[in-house]
């Protein structure tokens, strides 16, 4: 029997049989619905809530009835401006020929309230002028002399639904490899070290290329287990929640080319992380210090799925696709947003993160061999 | 086992000044010193842990830089510190040990019993390791040390973290595995220990050999080893 896969079996019932990275994948899979649930609970509240509008002066006729219909809710007060600092959600002064508002910018019941209050003034004073113009014989259809016809060139729904896929998959993805590792490699390098096994192991004539590579192929597979549960309940609580917005009446799903895709860049990013977590563990003396040294890298990686979210449309040349981990998260928005892929840009995605973890590899390999890994304990 | 002038720096500590001696199938071979002294340096070096800066091991034929795979092959090491799988049971642990030690399937189970039975582990063979005693443990590390019946047996300050009757046990193990016509070194500072069991004996103090010898022979005409020992060290 190969050293690797005697090594790679036993690592994966240890890690079975380990609470922290059975934690870390149960977590890992309740995460993402739980926080998907929260965002469309509080979204879907923000959009039903009644507003509360502080006025003095006479409303309008009719107006009433429409800002009640619009959840609304007049309220008399005797200083609007005083009154949108707390007891209300903004204030309205109606004068003869203007209406005074007052609302608080740092409060989003303002801010909505406002818009909310905005909209339905422009439908009554369009409705006012459609009404007068009728009551002198005038089509009031001349108000609108040109007609715009939207023709989107993909559904609204499905480009709503791809937005925030594209940053929230290569987010939960990219996060959720690193972190469901996180715990095992840790342990079967630094933990090692620490529960005095590791001379031990070193002690076996299985060459130590093979006893590590059984270790990158356990820890890649918890890796990837943990994202596969992430995404398959983000999937599940996605299928159950509508989402605020015009997605609201479909349910979110990828796209074909997206799946393959998600697959193979997990596959690459999965191997290189399992190799940089190891190397970076085979350095430190404890479990403790390993977390040390391995807390950056979730800060390093997090950052280039942060740039989808700030920057939507950021289409760099292709010598950003070189960027490790950038890369990934470009291409898999790629297949998400178009549900297409540039070879050149897949082709060059690949060969950097394959390097990247051809390079971990050699490191951890080189770490794994030094007189040092003993000497240092 | 030949080791020839063993020259080993750690950093800017010389540990090794040139280290020579034999050790033959059929004894137990003691490698005493006091702390310091370069004996687990020198245990490292002849099971391809370190490689030596100058000097060479030569284990059964095998060159320890040539060979390093094989020499680990011929050799099984008990250490003071006891490291188990915790998450393994006692079982699993000397199963794991044998594979990687390239017991062939077919003797694995057989090999296995085999030690389970010879160390009366059997009462705690499938606990998790980490419920076990420090006793157990150094049973399971001694199991996994022999489970493929290596010809070279090195125990490096086997009982120090042991009690009175668990030390006893693995010096019962260390002359039975003499019996067996095993070649046992013994490392150890406890010159009680080294006296009771040791055939020859090798004395380091700072790196060098200061006396090697039939263990009477060292001693000479003193009471006891250990007052020879003190004597070679320098300690009045």
């Amino acid at each position: 029997m190969d050293a690797a896969w005697i090594v790679y079996r036993k690592e994966i019932i240890e890690i079975l049989r380990d609470r922290r990275t059975l934690m870390a994948i149960g977590l890992a899979a309740l995460a993402t619905p739980i926080v998907l649930s929260v965002i469309s609970q509080i979204s879907t509240r923000t959009a039903t809530q009644t507003y509360t509008v502080g006025y003095t002066g006479d409303v309008p006729t009719g107006l009433d009835e429409l800002m009640v219909a619009t959840n609304l809710k007049l309220v008399a007060v005797t200083d609007p401006a005083a009154a949108a600092k707390q007891q209300v959600d903004i204030g309205v002064a109606f004068g003869a020929a203007e209406v005074d508002e007052y609302y608080d910018p740092s409060r989003q019941s303002a801010q909505i309230a406002a818009t909310r209050l905005e909209t339905v003034l422009g439908q009554y004073g369009a409705a006012q002028a459609a009404a007068a113009l009728q009551s002198r014989g005038i089509d009031p259809g001349i108000l609108s002399p040109v007609h715009l016809v939207a023709h989107p060139l993909s559904s609204p729904v499905k480009a709503s639904s791809n937005a925030f896929l594209s940053f929230f998959l290569p987010y939960i993805l990219i996060t959720m490899i690193l972190t469901g590792g996180f715990s095992a490699a840790l342990d079967s390098t630094a933990g090692e070290r620490e529960r005095k096994t590791l001379e031990s192991l070193l002690l076996t004539p299985a060459p130590r290329s093979r006893v590590l590579l059984g270790k990158i192929a356990a820890v890649t597979t918890i890796s990837l287990v943990a994202a596969v549960a992430a995404i398959g309940s983000m999937f599940v609580a996605l299928s159950q929640i509508s989402l605020p917005g015009p997605s609201s009446s479909a349910h979110i799903t990828l796209n074909p080319v997206a799946v393959p895709v998600m697959v193979w860049v997990a596959l690459l990013i999965g191997v290189s992380f399992s190799s940089v977590t190891l190397a970076l563990g085979t350095l430190a003396k404890t479990f403790r210090q390993g977390q040390a040294y391995v807390t950056p890298l979730y800060f390093i990686t997090i950052f280039p799925a942060s740039i989808i979210l700030f920057i939507p449309d950021f289409n760099p040349g292709l010598a950003i696709y070189l960027v490790p981990i950038l890369n990934a998260v470009l291409v898999l928005r790629d297949a998400i947003v178009h549900n297409a892929v540039e070879w050149s840009t897949l082709a060059v995605t690949s060969v950097s993160l394959l390097a990247t973890g051809a390079i971990s590899w050699f490191a951890a390999l080189r770490l794994f061999t030094r007189e040092g890994l003993l000497t240092r304990s | 086992m030949t080791v020839e002038r063993l020259e080993k720096t750690l950093g800017k500590n010389r540990v090794l000044r040139g280290i020579s001696f034999q050790a033959a199938a059929g004894e137990i071979f003691g490698l005493l010193g006091p702390n310091g002294a370069g004996k687990t340096t020198t245990l490292r070096i002849i099971c391809t842990l370190l490689a030596p800066d100058k000097g060479t091991v030569d284990v059964l034929g095998f060159d320890t830089r040539k060979a390093p795979e094989e020499v680990r092959r011929l050799i099984g090491v008990v250490t003071a510190d006891i490291g188990v799988y915790p998450r393994l049971s006692a079982r699993e642990n000397i199963a794991y040990f044998a594979q990687l030690s390239r017991v062939p399937d077919r003797d694995l189970r057989r090999r296995v019993e085999g030690v389970i039975e010879r160390l009366d582990i059997e009462s705690f063979a499938d606990q998790r390791a980490e419920s076990l005693s420090s006793g157990q443990k150094q049973k399971v590390a001694i199991a996994r040390a022999i489970v493929h019946d290596p010809q070279v047996l090195m125990f490096d300050e086997p009982t120090s973290n042991l009690d009175v009757l668990a030390s006893r046990e693995v010096r019962e193990f260390m002359v039975e595995s003499k019996a067996r016509g095993k070649c046992v070194i013994f490392s150890t500072h406890v010159m009680h220990d080294a006296e009771r069991l040791c055939d020859r004996i090798t004395i380091l103090h700072e790196g060098q050999v200061v006396a090697s010898g039939a263990t009477a022979e060292v001693r000479g005409g003193r009471r006891e080893l250990e007052d020879a020992f003190l004597d070679l060290v320098g300690v009045k």
